[in-house]
C-alpha cells in the first residue's frame, strides 16, 4: 500500500531534483518503469486491499492511515492507468520548457498526489495529499505550457494554483470545523455517524465550506473560469491528467467529505449544487457551440459533464451517488483521449482552431479520424459508449431524486440537463463535421497530418477500449462501487 | 547565604540562559587577552549557543506535567521566577540555533563587519535575553530581558555605519523605545489590575471577577500587546520592518527575523498563558489579537507582492508571517499557544534558510535569483524548498502542517472572520512566493547553462551572474542552508515531532 505512492512520489522527485540532467530518452524510461510499477501495485492492491494505519501527527489525532474500499477502487486503477500513459506518451511529445525529466517527474508527483487523494482514510491527510499535486501542476502548465503566448501561460498557471488553493483552504476550514466538532478525522468514523451526529446548523456550515471549496476542484458553475485557460495552456499531457485525475479529485472529495460524513447539511444544500450543476452544463455546452479553440471546447466540455456528475452527486439516492461515480470514471476515460487527440493534431497542424479549413481528418489520417470519432460519440453521450451510462443514470436519478430533495426542482433540472445532453450532441456533431468531414480534400495537404501510429496508437486504442467496454458493459464497475455507495447513502444516520 | 535563602539557584536549569552570557563574556576577555586575532569569536559564539541549545532542548523533552523550575521564592506555594516546561525549552532551542544562525550569516564571506568582538556579544546578549524572556514569569525579568533581546539588535543595525544604516537604526529605536515605554506602561497596568508582579493565573482569575480591576486588567494587556506587536512587526507596528531589513547587513536582518521573532513570541506566549490559564471568556483580547493578526496578514502580503528586492519581499513577508504566528494565539487557548510555538519555528527555519540563500546570491533585485535553480542546485533548491514551506504548499508539507495547525485552534474556538480572511491570506501568500519561485525556476539570464553538464558550470556561471563581489566561499551561509533544509526536510517527512517537542 505505501509502496503505490511512495514509487511515482520517490521518482519524481528524484527525477526533479537529482536526475534532472537525464536526458528525454533514459528519463522517460525509469519515469514508465516507476509508473508501470505503480499500475501493477495498484492492480495488487484493489486486489488484496491491504491498509496502512500509522501515527502520524499524534498530538492533532491525525494518522498515516491510507486504504481502498469500492469508492476508491476505480479511480486509484484509473489514476494508474492514465500515469502509464502519460508517461507513455513522453515517446511522442515532450514539451520544451525544461528538462525532460522535470517534465516526466512532475507527472509523477502529480500522480501520486492523486493516488494519495484517492486512499486517505484521514481527512487532514486528504488535505494535504489534496495540496500535493498543486505545485507540480503549476510547474507543468507554467513552464511546459503552450510556448506561443508566455503571458498566456503564466496567467494560466496563477489563475489555476490561485483558484484552487481558495478551494482547499476553504475546504481546509470545513474539514477543521468538522474534526474539531466531532472529534475524530478517521473518514470511517466521520462516515459512520460521526459527522451526522452533529447539530444541523454546524453540519451546514461545514457542509457549506467543503462543498464550496470542492467545487472549485470539480469545478462547478460559476467557479470553472481557471480551467479552460489550464487546458488550453497546459501540455497534452498535464491536460490529461488534470480532466482525468485533477477533476476527479474534487468530486471524490465531495462523495468522501460532504455526502459521506454530513449528509444532513449536504441535503440542505443540495438544490444549488444540482441547479449550479444544471446551469453547468448548459453554459457549458452553449460555449461549446461558438468556440473556437478545439482544446478549449473539450476544457468546456468537462465543465458540462461535470455538471452531470455534481447533479446526481445533490440528488442523494444510491442511484445518484452511482450515477456521479459512473459518469467520474467515463469522464476520465473519455477526456483523456479527447485530450490526447488534440494534442497530436496540435502538435500536427501548430494550432486547433477550429475556423482555419483543413482536410478532412478522415481521408488524410483514418486511424485518427476513427478514434477521434469516437472519442466525440462517446463524449455526447451515445448509447453503448461510456458516456452513456453516466449522463442517463444522473438525470434519471434526478427525476426520482432521495425522498427529502425538492421533488418538483429535481425534475426540472432533470429536464434542463437533458436538453443540455442534446446541446452537447450539437457541438459534437458540429466538431465532428469540421474537423472529420473537413473541407475540400486537398490533394498536396494531404500528406500535412501524418496518422497515428506506434506508441501513440497504443495510448490511444487502450482507452479507446476502454471507451468501448464501460458503454457495453457497465455492470462490473457499478458493482465494485456499489456497496461503498449503499454504505454512504444508507448509513450516513439519515 | 542569605540569598541562598531567598531563592534558589539552579545553575543547570539556567544554563540555556547562563551560557550565551558565558560566551560573551569569554569573548570580552579573549579580546582583551590577544588583541587583533578574532576569527576564533563567531565559531566560539556557534559552539557556545549550539551546547546551549542542546540545554534547552532536554527541557524541550520533559513532559508537560514537569517543567524546569528554579529562582523560587520562599514559602510554601512560592512562585518560580524561571519556570520552563517543554514548549518553552523547544521555543528556547530555536532562538539560539537561529541566533547561531544569524551569528553565521553575519561573519561570512568577505565582507564580514569590522570587529567581530562587538558583534558576537551583541549577539549573544540578544540571544541570553530571549531565552530569559521565554521562560521569565514575573514582569520584572520578563521586561528586562525582552529588552535585552532586542536593543542589541538595534545595536548592530546602527553598527554597519552607513547614512541609511544609520537611519534604519535610528528608526528601530525609536520603535523599540516606544514599544519599550508601552510594555512598562502595560506591565504597571497588570500590576495595578493583579497586585501581583508576576504573570501568575490565579490573579488574573481574581482580578478578572472584579468589574473595575477587569477592565484595568483589559487595558494592560492591549498595551502589552502593542508594545509585543512592534517586536513581532505586526499591522499597525510593522513600518519599521522593511527599512530596517533593507538597510543592515543580512546577518543582522536574519537575527530580526529570527531568533528576534522567536523571542517576541515567547514573550507573548507568557502572556497567553496567564490570561488561558485564568480560564476566563477574554473575548475582547481575542478581538484585539484577531484583528492584529488579519491585517498583518493582508497588508504584509499585498505589499510583499509589490516588492522587486529580496530583502524587502522576505521583510513583508515576516510581517504577513506574523499574523499566521499570531493567529492561533487569538483563539487563546492551550492548544493556539502551542500551535504558534510550532509555527513561528517553522517560520524561522525557513526566513533563515531564504536569508542564507540571498547571502551567497547577493541581495538586491531578485532578477538576481532568475534561474537560480538551474545554476545552483544547492542553493536554488534550498531557497525554493523554504519558500514552498513559507507559502504552505506541498513538497513543503510541514509548511502546510504549520498552517493546519495554526487554523485549527481558530476554527475550534468559531473565530469565523479571522479563520476566512486567513483563506484570503493563503492564497495571498502562494501569489507572493510563487511569483519568486517563478523567477528561481526561470531561465537563467547570463550565460548558458548546458543541461546535464549543469555541474562543472556552476562556478563560472554563479562568477558571471552576481556581478557581486562572490570570491570568498560561503561557508557560513551554506552551513545554515544545509542545516536548515535538512531540518525542514526531516519535519516534512515526520511533523510529528515538532508539535510533539512543544507538548
Amino acid at each position: 500500500m505505501s509502496l503505490l505512492l511512495l514509487v511515482p512520489a520517490a521518482v519524481g522527485l528524484w527525477l526533479v531534483t537529482g536526475g534532472r540532467a537525464l536526458d528525454a530518452a533514459r528519463a522517460r524510461v525509469v519515469a514508465a518503469a516507476a509508473a508501470g510499477v505503480a499500475l501493477a501495485l495498484a492492480v495488487a492492491v484493489t486486489v488484496a486491499r491491504p491498509d496502512v494505519d500509522l501515527a502520524w501527527l499524534p498530538e492533532l489525532g491525525v494518522r498515516w492511515s491510507f486504504g481502498v474500499d469500492g469508492i476508491a477502487v476505480p479511480l486509484v486503477l484509473l489514476t494508474a492507468l492514465i500515469g502509464v500513459l502519460v508517461s507513455a506518451h513522453a515517446w511522442v511529445d515532450v514539451p520544451e520548457g525544461g528538462t525532460p525529466a522535470t517534465f516526466l517527474g512532475c507527472l509523477l508527483i502529480v500522480e501520486a498526489g492523486a493516488l494519495a487523494t484517492f486512499t486517505a482514510r484521514d481527512a487532514v491527510l486528504f488535505f494535504v495529499a489534496f495540496e500535493l499535486v498543486l505545485v507540480p501542476m503549476w510547474v507543468l502548465i507554467s513552464r511546459f505550457g503552450d510556448r506561443h503566448d508566455e503571458r498566456a501561460r503564466t496567467d494560466a498557471g496563477h489563475r489555476f494554483i490561485l483558484y484552487t488553493a481558495v478551494g482547499s483552504t476553504l475546504m481546509l476550514v470545513g474539514i477543521l470545523a468538522l474534526v474539531t466538532s466531532a472529534g475524530t478525522s478517521d473518514l470511517r468514523a466521520l462516515a459512520a455517524g460521526a459527522g451526522a451526529a452533529l447539530p444541523a446548523d454546524r453540519q451546514l456550515l461545514v457542509a457549506v465550506l467543503l462543498v464550496l471549496g470542492l467545487s472549485v476542484k470539480v469545478p462547478v458553475f460559476p467557479l470553472h473560469t481557471w480551467l479552460p485557460p489550464a487546458h488550453t495552456t497546459a501540455p497534452t499531457a498535464g491536460s490529461v491528467l488534470l480532466a482525468a485525475v485533477l477533476l476527479k479529485m474534487g468530486t471524490y472529495g465531495l462523495v468522501r467529505l460532504p455526502v459521506a460524513t454530513v449528509p444532513g447539511g449536504f441535503g440542505r444544500l443540495a438544490p444549488v449544487l444540482a441547479v449550479a450543476g444544471v446551469v453547468g452544463i448548459v453554459w457549458g455546452a452553449l460555449v461549446c457551440l461558438v468556440e473556437r479553440d478545439l482544446k478549449r471546447l473539450i476544457a468546456y466540455s468537462s465543465v458540462a459533464h461535470m455538471g452531470f456528475v455534481a447533479l446526481a452527486l445533490a440528488a442523494g439516492s444510491e442511484t445518484g451517488l452511482q450515477a456521479a461515480l459512473f459518469a467520474n470514471i467515463a469522464h476520465g476515460v473519455i477526456s483523456a483521449l479527447l485530450f490526447f487527440l488534440v494534442g497530436g493534431l496540435k502538435q500536427r497542424w501548430g494550432s486547433v482552431d477550429l475556423t482555419v479549413a483543413r482536410p478532412a481528418l478522415r481521408e488524410t489520417s483514418p486511424r485518427l479520424g476513427f478514434l477521434f470519432i469516437l472519442g466525440l460519440a462517446a463524449s455526447l453521450g451515445l448509447p453503448g459508449l461510456a458516456g452513456f451510462w453516466g449522463e442517463f443514470f444522473s438525470v434519471y436519478a434526478a427525476w426520482l431524486p432521495a425522498a427529502d430533495r425538492p421533488r418538483a426542482l429535481f425534475v426540472g433540472c432533470a429536464i434542463v440537463a437533458a436538453v443540455g445532453a442534446a446541446l452537447a450532441a450539437g457541438y459534437a456533431l458540429r466538431v465532428a463535421r469540421t474537423v472529420w468531414v473537413g473541407d475540400r480534400p486537398d490533394p498536396e495537404a494531404a500528406t500535412a497530418t501524418p496518422d497515428t501510429h506506434g506508441v501513440e496508437l497504443v495510448v490511444l486504442a487502450v482507452l479507446g477500449t476502454l471507451v468501448v467496454v464501460l458503454g457495453v458493459l457497465p455492470g462490473p464497475l457499478l458493482a465494485v462501487t456499489a456497496d461503498a455507495a449503499a454504505f454512504i447513502t444508507g448509513g450516513g444516520g439519515r | 547565604m542569605t540569598t541562598a535563602d531567598l531563592v534558589t539557584v539552579d545553575a543547570v536549569s539556567l544554563a540555556p540562559a547562563l551560557l550565551p552570557a558565558l560566551g560573551a563574556v569569554l569573548v570580552l576577555v579573549g579580546d582583551a587577552v590577544l588583541p587583533g586575532r578574532r576569527s576564533w569569536q563567531p565559531l566560539l559564539g556557534v559552539v557556545v549557543l549550539a551546547i546551549a541549545a542542546g540545554t534547552a532542548l532536554a527541557t524541550g523533552l520533559r513532559s508537560a506535567d514537569d517543567p524546569v523550575r528554579t529562582l523560587c521564592l520562599p514559602g510554601p506555594d512560592g512562585a518560580c521566577l524561571w519556570t520552563a516546561g517543554p514548549a518553552t525549552g523547544t521555543l528556547q532551542a530555536g532562538i539560539l540555533l537561529a541566533t547561531a544562525a544569524a551569528l553565521a550569516l553575519l561573519h561570512d564571506g568577505a565582507r564580514g563587519p569590522r570587529d567581530t568582538t562587538v558583534t558576537t556579544t551583541l549577539l549573544l546578549a540578544a540571544a541570553t535575553g530571549g531565552v530569559g524572556v521565554a521562560a521569565s514569569r514575573d514582569l520584572g525579568t520578563w521586561l528586562v530581558s525582552l529588552e535585552l533581546a532586542t536593543v542589541p539588535v538595534v545595536a548592530l543595525v546602527a553598527l554597519r555605519g552607513t547614512r541609511t544604516a544609520s537611519h534604519g537604526a535610528l528608526t528601530l529605536l525609536v520603535t523599540s523605545l516606544t514599544s519599550f515605554a508601552l510594555l512598562v506602561l502595560g506591565a504597571a497596568l497588570w500590576l495595578t489590575a493583579t497586585g501581583d508582579a508576576s504573570f501568575a493565573s490565579d490573579t488574573v482569575a481574581t482580578a478578572w471577577a472584579d468589574p473595575h480591576r477587569r477592565a484595568v486588567l483589559l487595558l494592560a494587556a492591549t498595551v502589552l500587546l502593542s508594545g509585543l506587536g512592534f517586536k513581532l512587526s505586526l499591522v499597525p507596528f510593522h513600518a519599521w520592518t522593511p527599512q530596517a531589513y533593507s538597510t543592515a547587513d543580512l546577518g543582522t536582518a536574519a537575527a530580526l527575523a529570527g531568533a528576534s521573532k522567536i523571542s517576541a513570541l515567547a514573550a507573548l506566549l507568557v502572556v497567553g498563558q496567564a490570561l488561558v490559564g485564568a480560564a476566563v471568556d477574554t473575548g475582547s483580547v481575542s478581538v484585539v489579537l484577531g484583528t492584529l493578526a488579519a491585517a498583518s496578514m493582508l497588508l504584509g502580503n499585498v505589499m510583499a507582492l509589490r516588492q522587486t528586492e529580496s530583502t524587502r519581499l522576505l521583510a513583508w513577508s515576516t510581517v504577513s508571517q506574523a499574523g499566521w504566528v499570531v493567529l492561533p494565539v487569538a483563539a487563546l487557548s492551550a492548544e493556539g499557544l502551542r500551535a504558534a510555538g510550532a509555527y513561528v519555528l517553522v517560520y524561522a527555519v525557513a526566513t533563515l534558510v531564504a536569508f542564507a540563500a540571498v547571502a551567497v546570491v547577493g541581495p538586491g533585485a531578485l532578477e538576481r535569483t532568475r534561474g537560480l535553480l538551474r545554476r545552483d542546485r544547492l542553493t536554488g533548491g534550498a531557497l525554493a524548498f523554504a519558500l514552498l514551506v513559507l507559502a504552505g504548499l506541498p513538497p513543503g508539507i510541514i509548511g502546510l502542517v504549520a498552517k493546519v495547525v495554526a487554523l485549527r485552534p481558530a476554527v475550534d474556538a468559531g473565530l469565523w472572520p479571522l479563520a476566512l480572511i486567513a483563506v484570503v491570506a493563503v492564497v495571498l501568500g502562494i501569489a507572493v512566493y510563487l511569483r519568486w519561485f517563478a523567477v528561481l525556476l526561470g531561465e537563467p539570464t547570463t550565460g548558458i547553462v548546458v543541461e546535464g553538464e549543469a555541474g562543472s558550470d556552476v562556478g563560472e556561471d554563479e562568477a558571471a551572474s552576481g556581478g557581486g563581489p562572490v570570491a570568498a566561499p560561503h561557508r557560513g551561509a551554506t552551513a545554515v542552508i544545509v542545516l536548515g533544509t535538512g531540518i525542514l526536510v526531516l519535519l516534512s517527512v515526520f511533523p510529528g515531532l515538532l508539535l510533539g517537542l512543544l507538548s
